[in-house]
């Protein structure tokens, strides 16, 4: 699925899944689409961005757990899955 | 008895022009056009704009059908000065074609101005033939081929996420490939990560990624980088990327990649998973959400498992 869309992104054809998030259940096979949107207080693109640089990353080990942005809810029109840990 | 002349004064009343600049900019804002060189397939392959159709003006309306099925789309044509794809366009425009803009100077004016030029070199036997079914593809064809030849993705991960990935990106015939992975091949991997054998537990996984690909495809070239992303190397490596797969195993990389690929403006391909479930998207600077956005906060520690 990455490589796909890999291939779509670098010829240009197709639909790419930008904003969109879609997910897999092998058990169920089942495919699912979440439609995802630009949160406006994103602190990395959001309107007023408060990450410039890599330098939250510099501090080791905690580099993601920067302050939640708002209410901390993602800016999605359904339900977003929870995070899959693995790669 | 009309002169040339004339006849490009008469196309010039029906066909707006535009210079090199406000095509670079269609472009760069990947506007919905479709851009042709009119010129013979010999001046095309000396040097053209990337993503230009070659069409010469000889088969013009015998192959525009193909190219372009929707008139409202835009046309945007070339040719070496501009004085050939003027005539060319009022052409179309005479078929129904809606907008057809006729790029002021041609190819010259284009080179001139320093905008990029891209040459293609003869595609060798051993390409034609492997590539073959591409070509059969409307949507990837010579011309996307040779795009694909031309580009470099950086693959974070060479793991469960990043074999596979790997695997098609290779037998595809993307030219280059950035393997980045510190890890070595454990006997636990195997079951999943598709790129190592049972002969290389316990090399770098980069080492047997970058074997298993060549021997795929010797055509492409692959760039083990046996080492893990951190803050330090994270934007000097993917500078040299057209684009990055985040097949890592951990938020603190994925934050990591999401923030660099956004500053840099890099697209990045996304893709995790976790037991049965699985999920991807694409996270593209200024068009869409990035990783942040879907996930504000990390989970907590412990939560899930890694």
């Amino acid at each position: 699925m990455q490589a796909t869309e890999t291939m779509k992104v670098l010829l240009g054809v197709g639909e790419p899944l930008i904003g969109r998030l879609l997910t897999y259940d092998a058990l169920g096979m089942r495919f699912r689409e979440v439609k995802l949107r630009r949160d406006p207080k994103c602190p990395l693109c959001g309107t007023s961005p408060t990450i410039k640089d890599l330098s939250i990353h510099a501090a080791g080990g905690t580099a993601c757990a920067i302050s939640p942005n708002g209410d901390g809810e993602p800016a999605t029109s359904g339900a977003v899955p929870a995070a899959r840990p693995g790669g | 008895m009309k002169t040339l002349k004339d006849m490009l004064a008469e196309a010039r009343q029906v066909v707006p022009e535009e210079g090199p600049d406000d095509l670079s900019r269609r472009l760069k804002d990947r506007e919905p056009i479709v851009v042709i060189d009119v010129r013979d397939p010999d001046e095309y392959r000396d040097g053209h704009i990337e993503g230009a159709a070659s069409i010469s003006r000889g088969f013009l309306e015998f192959r525009i059908g193909t190219a372009v099925s929707d008139p409202s789309v835009p046309i945007v044509l070339y040719c070496q000065t501009g004085l050939r794809s003027v005539l060319a366009a009022k052409a179309l425009k005479e078929l129904g074609y809606q907008t057809v803009i006729n790029l002021k100077g041609g190819f010259q004016k284009w080179a001139q101005s320093g905008l990029p030029v891209v040459k293609d070199t003869p595609l060798t036997t051993e390409q034609i033939g492997r590539y073959s079914r591409h070509f059969l593809l409307n949507q990837i064809g010579e011309t996307g081929q040779r795009k694909l030849l031309r580009s470099k993705v950086l693959l974070i991960g060479a793991g469960g996420l990043g074999s596979p990935t790997a695997l098609y990106l290779a037998a595809a015939g993307v030219g280059t490939i950035g393997l980045m992975d510190g890890d070595v091949v454990d006997i636990t991997n195997l079951q999943r990560q598709v790129l190592h054998t049972t002969a290389d537990i316990g090399k770098p996984k980069v080492e047997s990624g970058a074997r298993t690909l060549k021997a795929l495809n010797p055509d492409i070239a692959v760039i083990p980088l046996p080492v893990r992303i951190d803050v330090d190397n994270v934007m000097d490596i993917i500078k040299d990327y057209d684009l990055i797969v985040d097949g890592s195993d951990n938020f603190d990389t994925r934050y990591l990649v999401n923030d660099a690929c956004y500053l840099a403006g890099k697209t990045n391909i996304h893709g995790s998973i976790f037991q049965f479930e699985g999920m991807a998207t694409v996270f593209a600077p200024g068009e869409g959400p990035c990783y942040r956005c879907l996930y504000p906060t990390p989970p907590p520690p412990g939560l899930v498992p890694s």
